[in-house]
């Protein structure tokens, strides 16, 4: 109960102000395309050096959570998610904005973002000394089962086909190995010099969801009809507040897979919302309302995205490893700052380490209230005529894409990219199992190459990727997930045939 | 002949850009971006970040310094991008790693060579060093290279990469002993091969003096050696160098960082930059946040730098000659 | 073979033959390796699109309702606005002013208000400077992000 006593700190004048300041900043970010949390909280490093080290550190606190939040509004009303987080929100979550029910979307959204966002920095006061052991416990064999895990729900994610399905995840796991190859520096798959950075995944992700959603407003054509705005039914506050606590399994969902994969280091949260969504749609008794504009969906995710931020601070705070990359330019914000953390940063400065946490769960609550306070507002801009909706996104694409590195070829790709999937999903294949293909493909490589070396230096790969209680864990799992993808592809097969024969 | 030649291209490079000399004048009208070749949050992302934090004062640029993070393939991503697309105009640089991009130019199959940059001046100097975990068997630096004798091949060491610093220590080192160990490049930098080390998926590891030394302070590891020629009084002054180990390792690893220019970037461009920027990093608010961050700092001129990197590159093609 | 056989036919034919080339590429070039990976996901990526290449000329394929030529006809305009912006405009012209005139243009393009209507053309210039100086703010201003000047703006 260390942490209660800390709570002072963050209800100071310039403390608080920095707080409210870090969080509607961070939402404005996280809402920015092109702007991943990554960068945002790299963008307030330099402001903090005016800062003590515990003020500095409650901005960035207070930004992280936010931009993962914020990152939410962009692709629910836009469907241009602003890190790889927010994949899955865009999923329901724009094509309930398109239903006229974005105010809806943004109240669930930030709700479960809250719930979810609690429940981990709790997670990270409360259990940080058992979880640090439990985040060193995955070591590369771990990671390349957890990858290859992840591969396997390509085939059920978002697509009504399966063959297609993982036909545009093994279109993603190639995309990803374009470039230099990162263990021997080989150059492969470059045919422009665009592309010899590789496939920037923050761009490739603006390109694949919202190019191709603007060329479908092109589709419409020069149509009076079109332009009639929807009607926004009014929604109270109170309403989505029962909603969401009609929705205990998805936000449970979220929740638990939200914070068990954020913990894990080198995956990290890019992965927690598809995952979520994924496993929030097998339980779900709706499966095929999922992708149509469910609730469900939008909330596991979202959950999840926030749930994970606590719990990957957890080895950085306690070992002084970084295991996100956001967790990376945290940890280069405290250096500058002359705090190490690991033992010494709750040791030595106890309020730095407690006021940091502290201001990250009053950060979960205002962002909450702020983004819940701007939503109806927010919601009209999904309502925009569609000639400016399709101008604005694309304009928005170029700028997002660019700004991400500042450079050209990212704009290349993107746009390539986005044209391609446009075709692509005329034919049934999906956007989402794409992106999850990429950002799986290199953790995948990665760390088979090295679990190999080591395995070459130790008994032999065999051993080493196939012996071990998390070993045999994840090799269990991943089998029974191809087998359930294959047998619920079977039965869908069979009900569709016996649909036919009885029409 | 040469200073002629040289003179005579500097003259029409000027003529060319008719607008060349004026140019040179206003330099910088216009923040400047530093390009690095690593993920935020990294030790070159960080410490590029102090450096440059001053750069917007009146008396140092008068323009300030933002970075642009272009990571991947041990910085083969960033620096073939500085070499290929960047403009050679001044407002945009990159922060260079040493023996890393040297290195890899003479492995080959990137675009660029140490004549392709002009370097500015360098800001800090990051010895490597051998880690051990806490619970590891070794305690000396001697311990682990008579194992190593004894079973080769079975020691593992983690290293942010192939070819950078850490890499070129560890072919030193086995050059230097005859044992055999097996070099494990990690995805992540320096962060993942130190979380190799502290999780024990290998037996031990090259890292960052800066990074070891506070994964020490947090008693995670234990430093078996450093492979520098003098030991490093400031941070670690208990730890033996290699050499005193009795292994001939010289300071060919040691990371040095700095910042360069395109090649055909105008000579005044680079003249008022080399005379700035070793300023800009001496400033007392830089000095007192990089030691409070624990990176110890090198400040060296342009020509300075120039004889190093000339230096490395010899020092560099003999070593990798037989791989 | 109906209209939407066919197109399935062309494009599933169109995704094999980018899994052969990947193949292709990843089992002639070198260092092995380093393609080690890039193999094994050719072999997959074979498979999956020779698969799907047969449902599609069986007439299996179902999903996906296909290219609609009205609706394509429709997108062509905007598409080349947009493939030029990107590929030439942007770096030429300069960021902000390429993207005032393809905003204009996507916008007057797609406007169901007639050409000649003057209060039309108001509205549209109006809507396109605000949220051009929206993104001008938020990106030059407080994210500070250099775009290319190009000759102009």
């Amino acid at each position: 109960m260390e942490f209660l006593s800390y709570f002072g700190g963050v209800f100071e004048p310039t403390a608080f102000l920095l707080l409210l300041g870090g969080t509607i900043g961070g939402l404005i970010l996280g809402a920015t395309p092109g702007l991943s949390p990554t960068m945002a909280v790299a963008l307030l490093i330099p402001f903090t050096f005016h800062l003590s080290p515990t003020q500095g550190l409650i901005l960035l606190g207070a930004a992280y959570t936010s931009t993962v939040a914020g990152g939410a509004v962009s692709a629910i009303l836009l469907k241009i998610p602003g890190a790889p987080a927010n994949i899955a929100t865009a999923l329901d979550g724009n094509a309930m904005a398109k239903n006229g029910e974005g105010a809806r979307a943004l109240h669930l959204s930030f709700l479960s973002s809250g719930i979810g966002g609690v429940i981990g920095v709790l997670l990270l006061i409360f259990l940080t000394p058992v979880l640090a052991q439990w985040a060193l416990a995955f070591g590369p064999s771990h990671l390349f089962w957890m990858a290859i895990l992840g591969v396997t729900v390509i085939g059920s994610l978002d697509s009504r086909s399966f063959v297609k399905g993982l036909l545009s995840g093994c279109i993603g796991l190639w995309l990803s190995m374009i470039g230099f190859d990162d263990n021997l520096g080989a150059q492969r798959f470059i045919f422009t010099d665009s592309l010899a950075g590789g496939i920037n995944i923050i761009a490739a992700l603006i390109g694949l969801f919202a190019i191709p959603q603007v060329l479908d407003m092109f589709s419409k054509g020069r149509n009076s009809s079109v332009i009639e705005a929807i009607e926004v039914p009014k929604q109270a506050f109170m309403e989505s507040l029962r909603e969401i606590m009609r929705s205990g399994r998805s936000l449970s969902i979220g929740t638990i897979f939200g914070s068990i994969i954020g913990l894990i280091p080198g995956v990290g949260g890019q992965i927690a919302g598809l995952v979520a969504y994924d496993q929030a749609k097998k339980f779900s008794p709706d499966k095929e309302k999922f992708g149509t504009g469910h609730p469900e969906g939008l909330i596991a995710a979202e959950s999840a995205n926030n749930a994970m931020v606590g719990p990957s601070l957890v080895p950085l705070l306690t070992l002084s490893i970084p295991g996100s990359p956001t967790a990376a330019v945290l940890l280069g914000g405290l250096i500058i700052h002359g705090i190490f953390p690991g033992s010494d940063l709750f040791d030595n400065h106890p309020q730095v380490a407690w006021t940091f946490i502290n201001s990250m769960l009053i950060g979960q609550i205002l962002m909450v209230i702020f983004g819940i306070y701007t939503a109806s507002w927010a919601a009209h801009i999904a309502r925009a005529p569609v000639p400016i909706m399709a101008a604005a996104v694309m304009v928005l694409a170029l700028f997002g894409a660019y700004s991400v590195q500042q450079s050209m070829g990212d704009v290349y790709v993107m746009l390539s990219l986005g044209v391609g999937m446009f075709f692509l999903e005329k034919f049934g294949f999906s956007a989402a199992p794409l992106v999850l293909g990429l950002i799986l493909g290199p953790i995948a490589e990665s760390n088979f190459t090295t679990g190999s070396l080591i395995a070459n230096a130790q008994d032999g790969p065999i051993i080493y990727f196939m012996t071990g209680t998390l070993n045999l864990f994840l090799i269990v799992l991943v089998v029974a997930s191809i087998g359930y993808s294959f047998w619920s592809n079977m039965m869908h097969g069979k009900m569709a045939k016996a649909e036919r024969a009885t029409s | 002949m040469n200073r002629f030649i040289k003179t005579l291209a500097v003259g029409v490079t000027a003529a060319a850009l008719s607008a060349g000399a004026t140019f040179a004048a206003d330099y910088p009208d216009r923040p400047i971006g530093v390009a690095v070749s690593y993920g935020a949050g990294g030790a070159t992302d960080f410490q590029a970040r102090i450096v440059t934090m001053v750069a917007g004062n009146e008396d140092v640029l008068g323009q300030p310094i933002y970075i642009v993070n272009k990571p991947g393939a041990g910085g083969r991503v960033g620096w073939n991008w500085f070499a290929t697309e960047a403009e050679a105009d001044g407002y945009t640089m990159s922060a260079y790693n040493i023996p890393h991009f040297i290195a890899q130019s003479i492995k080959g199959g990137v675009s660029y060579s140490a004549d392709s940059f002009e370097p500015i001046a360098n800001w800090g100097a990051d010895p490597a060093v051998v880690v051990v975990g806490k619970d590891s068997q070794f305690n000396t630096i001697n311990e682990m290279v008579d194992y190593a004798k004894e079973n080769p091949g079975k020691v593992t060491l983690s290293g942010a990469g192939l070819f950078v610093g850490h890499h070129i220590a560890a072919l030193q080192i086995e050059k230097a002993t005859g044992a055999k160990f097996a070099y494990i490049p990690t995805k992540g930098g320096g962060a993942a091969a130190m979380k190799a080390v502290i999780a024990g998926d290998v037996l031990g590891g090259i890292n960052n003096l800066s990074d070891a030394f506070r994964a020490q302070q947090a008693g995670n590891v234990k430093i078996l050696g450093v492979a520098d020629i003098e030991r490093n009084t400031e941070f670690l002054p208990d730890v033996p160098t290699l050499k005193e180990a009795g292994y001939d390792v010289d300071n060919a690893s040691v990371n040095f960082r700095g910042l360069m220019v395109k090649k055909g970037t105008p000579q005044a461009v680079i003249d008022k930059l080399a005379a700035k920027v070793p300023e800009m990093f001496a400033h007392a608010r830089v000095a007192k946040r990089m030691k409070a961050g624990g990176s110890p700092m090198k400040i060296m001129s342009r020509t300075e730098v120039q004889a190093m990197w000339a230096k490395r590159q010899e020092t560099l093609k003999e070593l990798l000659a037989g791989l | 073979m109906t209209a939407s056989r066919l197109q399935h036919t062309i494009s599933s034919s169109v995704v094999f033959l980018i899994a052969a080339i990947v193949a292709y590429i990843s089992f002639t070039q070198e260092p092995a390796d380093a393609f080690l990976f890039p193999r094994l996901i050719a072999i997959f990526f074979v498979s999956l699109a020779a698969w799907n290449f047969v449902r599609a000329i069986t007439g299996v394929a179902k999903v996906g309702a296909g290219l609609d030529m009205k609706e394509f006809k429709n997108i062509i305009p905007g598409l080349a606005v947009m493939l030029i912006f990107v590929f030439f405009a942007a770096k030429v012209i300069g960021f902000y002013l390429s993207s005032t005139i393809a905003f204009m243009l996507i916008f007057t393009l797609y406007d169901p208000a007639p050409l000649n209507n003057g209060k039309a053309w108001v509205k549209r210039l109006i809507v396109t400077v605000c949220f051009m100086t929206v993104m001008y703010c938020l990106f030059a201003l407080l994210l500070k992000v250099q775009t290319p000047s190009g000759i102009l703006f």
